[in-house]
């Protein structure tokens, strides 16, 4: 199979001052492209890309697992200090789109001169008054609502594991990027770490606009809940008419209380619902619950680590994760034509 | 200029996974056609009803957030005229978008090869729980079961009670990345089959992608044994000095970053020696942020629902003001010069019926009526 980028120049220009979490946004866009088969020229700022040295680090060298998995299939080139003379030599080639982050004002003058299809990558929304104050990718979750709906109501709102503040603008940057690469003249592309954490999480703004109230985190008096089974813990996630078939599975003649009848009844005697749930979870493994519960259709989730991702057997099937130069790689996450696309180790070329 | 002008899609999308890829690539300025009919609706038209009048399944919101710039046809799929019909239908489409359970479309003779002998250059996104292949292809799950099953949700929760989080039914956090990066691949295969005539089969896996979000965190485990067992550290993070939310005078939470001791010494300045948490535990979130972020340090109040609805300039074009006073999803980007305008509010079930398959089929009045006798193009629910 033929990767569908062949043949497309992508620059990936990373500024010399950006912040850690517009950094992480951009090279996966570019990452993704360069698995597609895009020659994605990463320009890394003197003194080199800082997720050089970002953990979580390999025990064996010291190299940033981070950095091996945002920079797959690129050629890496480190911009001297004169990084004008360096960009505008590159831009004299055939480059047919560029990734540039705010605040290089060098990147974003010669990109704009020269006309290069681009999407740059920033932070805040360009409506919010200036001057921008600093951000992480944590208070972007702050910002987008997204903290606010994790963890316990009379505790701290909780992150999502991961860099969940810059990977959604990732995506979308690479989206822009593609559309940009669709037709000739398509505007040049603007993507915020804010607005795209605040649009996957528009669930929060469409429940306030219709109920007047916002959804917030309700942990433990949730109706979907994480508890403690056998060996680990299972997600208990099932559809709002799916109670029935959940009592069916437990088996357990409390949960046909007349009182659990209808679904705001059952959201305000929650307590009491996994008060019975959680014990049958507690001597029954994953495995078992995960089985007994895909049977009936009721799509509960046993709590995976990312270690054990690597042995799953629909993960080994599929391919998922491919053994990259020793290290066990994520591919893609699609099929194309039934193939995966094997990402390869980044490919340092010298300084210019 | 619209980069999509021209591409035309069908979509079976459903929810927010296919419905949205949908949606996106409709932003971008294709003709996207919704198929559903009265014998299988888009499930948000019923999970977001809001009362029992006729015509409830068109005033979902969760609908009207996911399907705006789409136009809607009703035909049923059960029906051999239906079936018929769209396989008409895809001959002139370059783009078909579906996340039924597996098998559906095997069933009703619309798959890839299917397509792919009536269109040779048509690219099916096929979105699914686990993928098209491997022995969990049939296994059902919701957005916060992939929390669980993708790996995020063991990376995330408090320090001390051992308990790992899902992101919940409010976020169902993986169901909202899926369109952003399918979208994208989406165009990539269109672009592709414009070039070689050949389509495409992508087959998208939504546990893969809620994986993929946390990429790094497999390569590390693969690598180190150390972390096999995942740490839960609450809102702390490796490599940063100390991060976490405080609670304000207001009952408000305000998250803070310090990257490294030169943040730690600037925010003992700010707050006079004091520790952050007492520090903020006397004034509003609002004046403890801006005190903050003049120091350069990276702090913000934590929004809800209702600020993100508030502050517009925050929002900035991630969410679309109808001008009835409607709500409804903006976009993820912004292209310069072009402002944010929803063409079309999302479809009454079989609202484009009779004006879709009359300009894209050439159906005159009699076979229209033909096709209504026979319920090909109910648009009443049948199951309520």
């Amino acid at each position: 199979m033929t990767r569908p980028l062949l043949g497309i120049t992508i620059l990936e220009i990373d500024g010399p001052h950006t912040p850690l979490c517009i950094r992480l946004a951009t090279s996966l866009a570019a990452k993704i492209a360069a698995d597609l088969g895009a020659r994605v020229l990463k320009l890394e700022p003197p003194g080199g890309d800082m997720v050089r040295t970002t953990p979580p680090l390999l025990p064996a060298d010291g190299r940033s697992a981070l950095f091996q998995f945002l920079n797959t299939s690129k050629r890496s080139i480190t911009l001297p200090t004169d990084r004008r003379a360096a960009l505008d030599a590159l831009l004299a080639g055939r480059i047919d789109a560029a990734l540039y982050e705010e605040g290089d004002v060098v990147a974003a003058a010669l990109l704009a001169e020269r006309n290069v299809a681009r999407v740059e990558i920033a932070g805040w929304p360009e409506s919010m008054p200036q001057p921008h104050p600093p951000l992480s990718g944590f208070t972007v979750l702050a910002l987008g609502g997204l903290l606010d709906m994790v963890g316990e109501a009379d505790r701290e709102p909780l992150r999502l594991g991961g860099h969940q503040g810059s990977y959604p603008a990732g995506l979308a940057a690479f989206t822009a990027l593609m559309a940009q690469l669709a037709a000739k003249n398509v505007p040049p592309a603007r993507v915020s770490l804010v607005e795209a954490l605040l649009w996957v999480n528009w669930k929060a703004a469409a429940g306030a606009h219709a109920d007047g109230k916002a959804p917030t985190r309700d942990g433990t008096r949730s109706e979907f809940q994480v508890v403690p089974c056998a060996d680990g813990h299972i997600a208990l996630v099932y559809g709002v008419t799916q109670f029935d078939a959940v009592a069916a599975l437990i088996a357990d003649p409390r949960l046909n209380d007349p009182r659990f009848a209808t679904r705001p009844e059952r959201r305000r005697l929650i307590t009491e619902i996994y008060d019975v749930l959680k014990p049958w979870c507690a001597t029954r493994t994953r495995a078992e619950i995960y089985k007994a519960a895909q049977a009936r259709g009721i799509p509960f989730g046993a709590i995976v680590t990312p270690f054990e991702l690597i042995s799953d057997p629909q993960m080994v099937d599929r391919g998922f994760i491919v053994d990259m130069d020793g290290l066990k790689m994520p591919r893609l996450p699609v099929l194309w034509n039934g193939t995966g696309f094997a990402p390869s180790p980044l490919i340092e070329e010298a300084g210019r | 200029m619209k980069p999509l002008s021209g591409i035309r899609v069908l979509d079976f999308g459903l929810l927010t996974a296919g419905a949205n890829t949908s949606a996106m690539l409709a932003d971008l300025g294709a003709d996207v056609v919704k198929i559903e009919s009265g014998a299988y609706m888009d499930p948000f038209r019923t999970v977001g009803q809001r009362d029992t009048a006729p015509g409830w399944w068109n005033r979902s919101p969760q609908f009207h957030f996911t399907n705006r710039n789409k136009r809607g046809v009703a035909l049923n799929l059960k029906h051999a005229e239906g079936r018929r019909l769209i396989l008409e239908l895809a001959k002139g489409c370059d783009v078909v978008v579906e996340n039924f359970r597996r098998g559906v479309l095997e069933r009703f003779g619309l798959d890839y090869a299917a397509l792919k002998a009536v269109n040779p250059r048509i690219v099916l996104a096929s979105i699914s729980s686990q993928g098209d292949t491997g022995p969990n292809r049939l296994h059902a799950s919701y957005g916060s079961t992939l929390d669980a099953t993708g790996g995020m949700a063991a990376l995330t929760g408090y320090a001390d009670d051992g308990l790992p989080r899902i992101s919940g039914m409010d976020v169902n956090y993986p169901d909202q990345v899926v369109s952003l990066l399918a979208s994208g691949l989406v165009i990539a295969a269109v672009m592709n089959a414009r070039r070689t005539g050949e389509g495409a089969l992508l087959d998208i896996s939504q546990r893969e992608i809620a994986s993929f979000m946390i990429g790094e965190e497999i390569v590390a485990a693969g690598a180190d044994p150390k972390r096999r067992a995942p740490p839960r550290q609450g809102n702390a993070q490796d490599g940063i000095a100390s991060q976490r939310c405080y609670r304000c005078t207001d009952g408000r939470w305000v998250a803070v970053t310090l990257r490294d001791a030169n943040d730690e010494m600037t925010s003992k300045r700010v707050t006079a020696q004091m520790n952050l948490a007492e520090w903020c535990a006397a004034r509003g979130a609002s004046d403890a942020t801006a005190e903050l972020n003049a120091a350069g340090l990276a702090a913000a109040v934590v929004r809800d629902g209702m600020d993100l609805i508030r502050e517009r300039n925050l929002a900035g074009d991630t969410l679309a003001w109808l001008p009835d006073g409607g709500l409804v999803k903006g976009m993820p980007y912004r292209f310069a010069g072009v402002p944010l305008v929803v063409e079309r509010r999302a479809p009454d079930l079989g609202e484009h019926t009779n004006e879709t398959l009359r300009e894209l089929l050439g159906l005159d009045d009699d076979a229209l009526a033909k096709l209504a006798a026979l319920g090909v193009t109910s648009a009443e629910p049948e199951r309520i």
